[in-house]
């Protein structure tokens, strides 16, 4: 596979614009402790309901998420009148620049390519799911907080055809050096042509 | 007349939702998601399919280009698609150029707002692959859909 | 001539720096937390899918694929298992047997009374001027949760409040903003369809009753003496045709008065 060259700088800055035009006058904006706090309960609510099962927390999160991620990504499309990007590389950026910045007001760090640039790491400084979170010392080991950011990520990505792995790597929340979200291309779908054309 | 008609096709290649308007005189005329049109659906559909491929093949690979617009004899045909496999087309006379805004304006504020947002419709129309490739019939039915496109298209009839 | 400007008093002064302090708390899209309340309703139907499921494959023995094996599990990533399309789950809540559906409820109560409770420990920690909590009665709490709570939580206060003065509160919200896009498929110009479509949303409306439950309760009043339930009401006046057809009416009422 052709090794993509990196985004030009004129085209990164021009993402950066447009998320942070986006966020700064096209949107309605809250407090992020809100947002922390009704998280918080959803979260507390499912380890009361799986009896402290994290994995079965684990994938209702991300199934919740992907149940939002495939219906956001219209939002997100109308917005910003994106066009399918060419590679995981423009991937990325929107991904971080755009996605992030306007729906949560952050901008995860990408890092970690793969050699065919097919799988990268965003790596959360801040997050507005967990702030000022703390787990107990059972759910350090097996719960991945923000599991949710996982499924809506892997929703919305399936709506414009990226079949992609996402998955938690770490989580300072677990007590580990930093909070890194792995997303790994599968395939890409094809688009779907009526029966009888091919 | 200014608009004949609106169609919405999903990623399915199916036809979602179309209007016709037939009288001048009388918004209230013509069909909306009627069975009629199934076969004027898929014409439109291939045609806006095949033309869309060529052009994404003459960019040389690139799919940031993509047609905005097909002109016949008789009418003119607006389309925008969006990444994440919509098609929003409009049919029209000759006297405006370009409908790219009032499209653009029927995704964030109609579909998005009633269909994405709203929890009670789906969002994907297809159920099981039976009703993938062109096969399905399934349309958008929810009356804030269909009153907010209403509200919104039936003042340009007839510019 | 007219002399300098006259100093603000005391009170602005604290409204001041109260308005500078929540402009600079860090933010985020409204949407993200209309996503996220709206998503829990059919997420509660999931849970309670997967609650009973897993009731049945103890009782049936099921042999579930366990991966216990830390190292296997991190090398080997699998999606996990997908609920039904939300829009799927919300019409199983109104066909599913009467247990099941008042564990939903239930559910949904106790996520709104954790938000409620967090909401009131927030808003009371964040000095706000306008608001006295030393000397607050029921019915300054209730104009809290009406102004206050509704603002932070929805952009706009509750439309109208109305007691009896004797612990029975009525507050009514004619454009509850989360339900405001969602509108039942099919036409609805009969009566049916408009049931049924407020039978779909009214799962919707537990969660704000467990917030003011969660409010009450967090200011002293304990859920045993608190009841709180949410109907549908019409709009006292013709509202625009965009909004969802009807208001709601929460009926609060403070037992031991």
């Amino acid at each position: 596979m052709a090794t993509s060259e990196k985004l030009s700088a004129s085209q990164s800055r021009s993402l950066k614009i447009t998320g942070e035009e986006i966020w700064k006058n096209k949107t309605e904006k809250i407090n992020a402790e809100l947002f922390t706090m009704t998280y918080g309960a959803i979260v507390s609510q499912l380890c009361t309901d799986f009896q402290r099962d994290y994995n079965k927390v684990n994938d209702q999160l991300f199934s919740m998420g992907y149940n939002i991620g495939v219906r956001l990504i219209e939002d997100f499309l109308a917005r910003t009148a994106l066009p399918r990007c060419e590679d995981m590389i423009r991937t990325s950026e929107v991904i971080t620049k755009c996605a992030f910045k306007i729906f949560l007001n952050i901008t995860p760090q990408v890092t970690n390519w793969s050699p065919s640039n097919d799988a990268f790491s965003l790596i959360l400084l801040e997050n507005p799911l967990s702030e000022f979170v703390e787990l107990p010392m059972d759910a350090t080991k097996q719960l991945w907080y923000s599991n949710i950011l996982c499924g809506v990520l892997r929703g919305a990505l399936e709506m414009v055809q990226l079949d992609c792995d996402v998955h938690f790597v770490s989580d300072i929340l677990r007590n580990e050096p930093q909070t890194e979200i792995r997303i790994k291309l599968n395939k890409v779908l094809k688009d779907e042509i009526p029966i009888g054309e091919d | 007349m200014a608009i004949y008609s609106f169609w919405i096709f999903d990623k399915h290649c199916n036809c979602i939702f179309n209007r016709e308007w037939t009288l001048a005189a009388d918004t209230n005329s013509g069909t909306m998601n009627s069975k009629q049109n199934e076969e004027t659906a898929k014409l439109l559909y291939g045609m806006i399919y095949s033309l869309r491929s060529i052009t994404q093949k003459l960019s040389k690979g690139s799919n940031t280009n993509d047609v905005r617009s097909i002109s016949t004899g008789k009418y003119r045909v607006h389309t925008y698609c969006t990444a994440s496999g919509l098609w929003l087309v409009l049919l029209t006379d000759f006297k405006q150029q370009s409908y790219s805004q009032v499209l653009q304006y029927i995704y964030s504020h109609i579909y998005v707002k009633y269909v994405s947002h709203n929890l009670l419709s789906p969002q994907d129309f297809a159920d099981n692959e039976s009703e993938m490739r062109g096969q399905g019939i399934r349309k958008i039915t929810n009356k804030k859909f269909l009153q907010s496109l209403e509200a919104f298209l039936v003042p340009m009839i007839n510019n | 001539m007219s002399g300098p400007p006259a100093a603000l008093t005391e009170k602005q002064k604290l409204q001041q720096q109260f308005q500078l302090f929540q402009e600079s708390l860090p933010k985020v899209n409204q949407l993200a937390l209309t996503l996220l309340l709206n998503e829990t309703i059919p997420l509660s139907m999931a849970v309670q899918k997967r609650l009973n499921e897993s009731e049945l494959s103890k009782m049936e023995n099921d042999d579930e694929l366990q991966i216990n094996d830390i190292d296997l599990k991190d090398k080997l990533y699998i999606t996990p298992k997908l609920d039904l399309p939300s829009h799927k789950l919300i019409q199983e809540i109104s066909k599913c047997n009467e247990e099941d559906k008042l564990k939903v409820i239930e559910r949904l109560r106790n996520i709104g009374f954790q938000i409620g409770n967090k909401m009131s420990e927030l808003l009371v920690f964040t000095n706000n001027p306008n608001l006295e909590f030393k000397d607050m009665d029921l019915l300054l709490i209730m104009k809290f949760i009406c102004r206050d709570v509704w603002k932070q939580l929805y952009g706009k206060q509750i439309d109208n409040l109305k007691t009896n003065h004797r612990g029975t509160f009525y507050l009514f919200d004619y454009d509850y903003k989360p339900i405001q896009p969602f509108s039942i498929e099919g036409d609805n110009s009969d009566e049916k369809t408009q049931e049924k479509e407020l039978e779909l949303v009214k799962p919707f409306l537990e969660i704000p009753v467990g917030i003011i439950n969660g409010v009450l309760s967090s200011l002293g009043y304990n859920k045993e003496d608190v009841s709180c339930e949410a109907t549908f009401v019409d709009r006292p006046d013709e509202k625009s045709k965009a909004a969802f057809p009807k208001g709601i009416s929460f009926h609060v009422q403070i037992l031991n008065q």
